[in-house]
C-alpha cells in the first residue's frame, strides 16, 4: 500500500482543484485591481502568501477603507489553521528543519486535505502534499497575475457590484466548513461578536472579538 | 494604494503566514490542545468578515444592495455552486440592484 504513488497519479486528481484555485486567483486579482492595489504588489502577494481566504481577507480590509495594519491582523488570524496543518504534515516531509519549514508552505486547506487521504491515518502523504500543492501554487500565481492584468479593463468597479463581492465571496469560503455543530457555533459566535463590537469600537476590535470567540468555542 | 505601503501590507502578512506554517517543523511538540483550538477560528472570522462588510461607516448594519448580494451567495453556496459562481452572482445583483433602483 506504501509504495510510492508516482507524479502523474498525484496530478491528475486535483485537476479539478486546480482549475477552481486558477479561477479564484483571478478573481482575487481582478478585485485588487478595483481596491487600487499596484499590480506587482498583488502578484507579489500570491506569491509569497499562497492562501486564498486569508489574503482575500486582507483585501476586504483594505477595500472597505480599513487600515494596513488591520489587513495584515485580519489576514493572518485566518491563516493560523495553518499552524495546526504545519504539525500534522511535518513528520511526513523530507530534509531537516530549514527544509520542512519551506516545502511546509506548500501546504493550504486542498492540499493537505489530499494529502490526508493519500497517507495512513494521522500520517498525511508527504508527495502528495508537495506535488498538489506545486500543482496549486502554480494555478494560484498564474490566475493572479491573468486578473491583475484583466482589472483594469474592466471599468468603474461599484457600478459592476464588485464591492458586494467581497462579503459574497466571504459568505462562500464559509459555507462549506459549516459541517459540524462546533464550527456553526463559532461562526454564529464570531458573527455576533463583530456585529455588537463595530458600533463602539475602531476597525480591528470586532475581528479580535471574533478570533477569541472563535478561540473559544472551538472545542 | 501608495507602493511602500502595499510592500508592507505584502510583506507583513507573508511572514506572518509564513511562521504559522513553519511552526510544525521548528516546534514539533506543542501540545493539541492549542493546535485543535484554531480550528474554530476560519469560520468565526469569516462570519465577522460578512458582518462587517454589511455595516456602515457608523458601525450599525446598513441595509444596502450588498444584503441581497450575500443571500443569493449563501443560497448558491448552500446548493454547492463553485466558490467564483457565488462571488460573480452576488456582483451580478449588486449591480443589476444599482442600475434598475439607481440605489
Amino acid at each position: 500500500m506504501n509504495g510510492q504513488r508516482s507524479v502523474r497519479v498525484i496530478l491528475l486528481a486535483p485537476a479539478p482543484i486546480a482549475l477552481a484555485v486558477f479561477v479564484f486567483g483571478m478573481s482575487f486579482g481582478v478585485l485588487a485591481v478595483a481596491a487600487r492595489l499596484p499590480a506587482w504588489s498583488i502578484v507579489l502577494m500570491s506569491v509569497l502568501v499562497f492562501a486564498g481566504s486569508a489574503q482575500f481577507a486582507a483585501l476586504g480590509v483594505i477595500a472597505a477603507g480599513g487600515s494596513v495594519l488591520t489587513a495584515i491582523f485580519a489576514g493572518a488570524l485566518l491563516n493560523l489553521r495553518f499552524v495546526a496543518t504545519g504539525i500534522a504534515v511535518a513528520p511526513s516531509l523530507p530534509g531537516g528543519r530549514l527544509l520542512r519549514s519551506v516545502l511546509a508552505q506548500l501546504s493550504i486547506d486542498e492540499s493537505y486535505a489530499m494529502s490526508a487521504r493519500a497517507g495512513p491515518p494521522g500520517r498525511p502523504d508527504g508527495r502528495t502534499l508537495l506535488v498538489t500543492g506545486a500543482l496549486l501554487y502554480s494555478a494560484w500565481v498564474i490566475g493572479t497575475s491573468i486578473g491583475a492584468l484583466l482589472g483594469p479593463v474592466l471599468g468603474d468597479p461599484k457600478r459592476l457590484g464588485l464591492d458586494a463581492a467581497f462579503p459574497a465571496g466571504f459568505v462562500a469560503l464559509l459555507w462549506p466548513m459549516l459541517s459540524g455543530r462546533h464550527a456553526v457555533r463559532c461562526a454564529i459566535g464570531g458573527l455576533l461578536a463583530a456585529l455588537l463590537l463595530a458600533p463602539f469600537t475602531p476597525p480591528g476590535i470586532p475581528l479580535a472579538g471574533a478570533a477569541v470567540i472563535g478561540l473559544w468555542l472551538a472545542r | 494604494m501608495a507602493g511602500p505601503l502595499a510592500l508592507g501590507l505584502v510583506l507583513g502578512l507573508a511572514s506572518l503566514s509564513f511562521v504559522m506554517r513553519a511552526t510544525g517543523a521548528l516546534l514539533p511538540n506543542l501540545p493539541p490542545a492549542i493546535t485543535t483550538r484554531t480550528s474554530g477560528l476560519a469560520p468565526a472570522l469569516l462570519a465577522a468578515l460578512v458582518a462587517i462588510q454589511l455595516t456602515g461607516a457608523n458601525g450599525l448594519l446598513h441595509l444596502d444592495v450588498k444584503v441581497p448580494a450575500v443571500v443569493v451567495a449563501a443560497g448558491l453556496a448552500a446548493l454547492r455552486a463553485p466558490f467564483i459562481v457565488c462571488v460573480i452572482a452576488g456582483a451580478v445583483v449588486a449591480a443589476l440592484l444599482r442600475a434598475v433602483f439607481h440605489l
